[in-house]
C-alpha cells in the first residue's frame, strides 16, 4: 500500500498545515540560532550589549583554557551517561519487548510516569535520599550498616546518577522499538539452522537492534551535554559542567556574546562527536 | 550450554533486571512522597512525627498556589497550539510526498535532539533582543512560545505513528461519495487520527507542566512548579516542597494512565 500522495507547495492541502511548523521553526529556533552567532561577534561594555563587530568573544574563548577543561569534562560526563544508559536500557527494552507480555502495559505506564514527571522534583527526590541524614542512609543504619555509609551525594557520581537516571527512558524507548520490529521469523530459521538461543541473539537480535542503540546513543548524548540540573542539584555545583558555565555568563557575567560563543562551541563540538562516532561505526561495519 | 539453563538464565538477568530499574525509577518518587509526611521543618530522618500539616501550609502559601495556576496556564496553551501544530506537521511528514520533504521534517523536529537549557538560552537572547527593538519583556508569553517550540515536534512524532497506521482509501472513499475537502476531514481523518491527538495531547500537557529549562530562560519573574521548586532547593527546603511534589504527582499518574488507555484503543483501531 503506497501511502505517500504527490502534492506540491501551490496546493493548500499541503502548505496550510506546513506552513504553521515551518514559521514556527524558522523564527524561533532557526534565525535564534543565527543571531546567536552574529552576536558573538558582537561586544559588551559595561553590562550592555554593544552592536560594533569584534573578534574579542573568541579571541578570549580559544585562548582560556579554562573553557575547554570544563568542555572535556563535560564531553567525558555525557559518553559515560551514555554507555551506562545504553548497558541498562537494552536487557530492559529487550525484555518488554520478548516477555512480559500479560504486564507490559503496566510496566510501560509505570517508566513513561517515571520518565515524564518534572525533572526538578525528581532530582530533588535523589538530594533526599542520598543526604547524609536521608532515606538511603537511614534503611541502611537500620540494617546494621555504620552511619553515613552512602557518602557520594555533591560528587561527580551523583552527577552522573541523576544524568542516568533522567535520561534512561530514551534509551529504553529507542531499542525497544528496534527490536520490537525485528521479524521474528528471522529468530525462528535462526534456531532451525540450529542455532542456540545465545547465538541466534547474538547473530540476529543484536545486530538488528544497532539502530535503536544508535538513536538512543546520539538522542541521550546530546541531551547529556546539556545538562544543567543534575551537575547543579545533585554536583553540588562543584564540578560544573558546559550548562552550567554558559548559564553563569549570562546570568552573572552578563556577557552575552561570550555566552553564546560558548553555547555554539558545545553544540558544534557535540555534533562533531556525533559525526565522529557515526564514521568510526560505520567503517567498522563496511569493514566486518 | 543446554537451552533450558539459558532460558532460566536469561529469565533471571531479564526480570531481574526489570525489577531493578523500576524501583530504581521509582526511589526519588517515593522518597518524596514519604518526606511530604515530615512534621518536623527539616528535610532529615528520623521524621519528628507523621502529619498532613505542610499539605495545609501548602494550600494557604499564595507563591504557591501562583505557580501551580502559571503551571497550568502556560500548559493548556502550549498543549493547544503544539498539538494543532504537530498534527498538521505530522500528516505533511508521513502523508505528502513533496520537494524538501526531507528538509520540512528535520526542521519540524529538530528541537527533539537540542538540549532545552540552550534552546531557552538561544530563545532568551532572541527575544531579549527584539525586546529591546520592540518594547516587549520576557515573561508567560515568551514561555508559552518556547513550550511550543520544544514540544510541537513531540507532538509531531506521536501522531504520526498515528498517521502511519491509517489506511489513506477511508478518505479516498469519502471523496468519492461527494464529501468536500473539509467535510473529510472533520468526519474521517479527525476521528480516526483522534487517539493519537489525544495521547499527544496528554503528553504535551505533560511535558509543559513539568518543564524547567525553557520556563526558568522564559518566564522572566513568572514562577511555575518546576521554578518554584528548583528554588526552593536553593534557599533550603522545608517539607512543603514533598508535598507539592505529591500533590503534583496525582494528575501526572492519572493522565499517563488515560493516554496509554488511547494509545491501546488506536493500536486495536489500526
Amino acid at each position: 500500500m503506497d501511502m505517500e500522495v504527490s502534492r506540491s507547495w501551490r496546493d493548500p492541502e499541503l502548505w496550510v498545515k506546513a506552513l504553521p511548523s515551518v514559521v514556527l521553526q524558522t523564527t524561533c529556533f532557526l534565525a535564534p540560532l543565527v543571531m546567536t552567532f552574529i552576536l558573538t561577534f558582537q561586544k559588551t561594555q559595561n553590562f550592555q550589549l554593544n552592536w560594533t563587530w569584534s573578534l574579542a568573544t573568541w579571541t578570549d574563548v580559544f585562548t582560556k583554557p579554562h573553557y575547554w577543561t570544563i568542555l572535556g569534562h563535560t564531553l567525558f560526563m555525557a559518553v559515560a551517561c551514555v554507555v551506562v544508559c545504553i548497558i541498562i536500557a537494552f536487557p530492559i527494552a529487550y525484555g518488554l519487548a520478548t516477555r512480559f507480555k500479560r504486564l507490559d502495559n503496566e510496566i510501560k505506564v509505570l517508566i513513561t510516569f517515571a520518565f515524564i514527571t518534572d525533572a526538578t522534583l525528581k532530582t530533588f527526590g535523589w538530594v533526599l535520599f542520598l543526604d547524609k541524614k536521608g532515606a538511603a542512609n537511614y534503611l541502611l543504619a537500620h540494617l546494621g550498616f555504620p552511619a553515613e555509609t552512602v557518602a557520594f551525594l555533591f560528587t561527580d557520581w551523583a552527577t552522573l546518577l541523576g544524568m542516568v537516571y533522567n535520561l534512561l527512558p530514551f534509551a529504553i524507548f529507542t531499542i525497544y522499538l528496534s527490536i520490537d520490529n525485528i521479524d521474528r521469523s528471522l529468530i525462528l530459521a535462526a534456531y532451525d539452522a540450529g542455532a542456540s538461543k545465545f547465538r541466534a541473539f547474538w547473530e540476529v537480535t543484536l545486530p538488528l537492534s544497532r539502530p535503536g542503540i544508535w538513536a538512543g546513543s546520539v538522542l541521550i548524548f546530546l541531551l547529556g551535554v546539556g545538562v544543567f540540573l543534575e551537575p547543579k542539584v545533585l554536583g553540588g555545583g562543584k564540578s560544573p559542567m558546559s550548562a552550567e558555565l554558559i548559564r553563569q555568563t549570562f546570568e552573572t557575567r552578563v556577557n552575552w556574546p561570550l555566552g553564546a560563543a560558548l553555547t555554539l562551541v558545545l553544540m558544534v563540538v557535540a555534533i562533531f562527536v556525533v559525526l565522529l562516532f557515526s564514521r568510526v561505526a560505520g567503517m567498522r561495519r563496511a569493514g566486518a | 550450554m543446554n537451552h533450558r539453563f539459558e532460558s532460566a538464565l536469561a529469565n533471571v538477568i531479564l526480570y531481574g533486571s526489570m525489577v531493578a530499574v523500576l524501583v530504581f525509577f521509582y526511589v526519588p518518587i517515593f522518597t518524596l512522597i514519604a518526606f511530604s509526611f515530615q512534621e518536623g521543618r527539616f528535610l532529615t530522618l528520623p521524621f519528628d512525627g507523621v502529619s498532613l500539616k505542610w499539605y495545609g501550609a501548602l494550600f494557604q502559601s499564595g507563591a504557591a498556589l501562583t505557580a501551580l495556576w502559571n503551571s497550568t496556564l502556560i500548559a493548556v496553551f502550549a498543549t493547544v497550539f503544539a498539538t494543532a501544530i504537530g498534527t498538521m506537521a505530522a500528516i505533511v511528514a508521513v502523508r505528502y510526498r513533496f520537494k524538501g520533504k526531507r528538509a520540512f521534517q528535520g526542521l519540524a523536529g529538530a528541537p527533539l535532539a537540542f538540549p532545552q537549557l540552550l534552546l531557552g538560552i538561544v530563545l532568551l537572547l532572541w527575544f531579549s533582543v527584539l525586546g529591546r527593538w520592540f518594547g516587549f519583556n520576557t515573561g508567560i508569553v515568551t514561555a508559552i512560545i518556547g513550550h511550543i517550540v520544544y514540544i510541537a515536534p513531540f507532538a509531531m512524532v506521536i501522531v504520526a505513528v498515528q498517521v502511519y497506521n491509517f489506511d489513506p482509501v477511508l478518505e479516498d472513499a469519502a471523496r468519492d461519495c461527494g464529501a468536500s475537502s473539509w467535510d473529510v476531514y472533520r468526519h474521517v481523518t479527525i476521528p480516526l487520527l483522534w487517539p493519537g491527538i489525544f495521547s499527544a495531547a496528554i503528553f504535551a500537557f505533560l511535558l509543559s507542566w513539568g518543564n524547567f529549562y525553557i520556563t526558568y530562560s522564559l518566564a522572566g519573574s513568572t514562577r511555575t512548579i518546576p521554578t518554584f521548586i528548583f528554588s526552593g532547593i536553593a534557599v533550603g527546603s522545608s517539607p512543603l516542597y514533598p508535598a507539592i511534589a505529591t500533590v503534583v504527582f496525582i494528575p501526572g499518574i492519572l493522565l499517563v494512565i488515560l493516554a496509554n488507555r488511547f494509545r491501546l484503543r488506536a493500536a486495536r483501531a489500526g
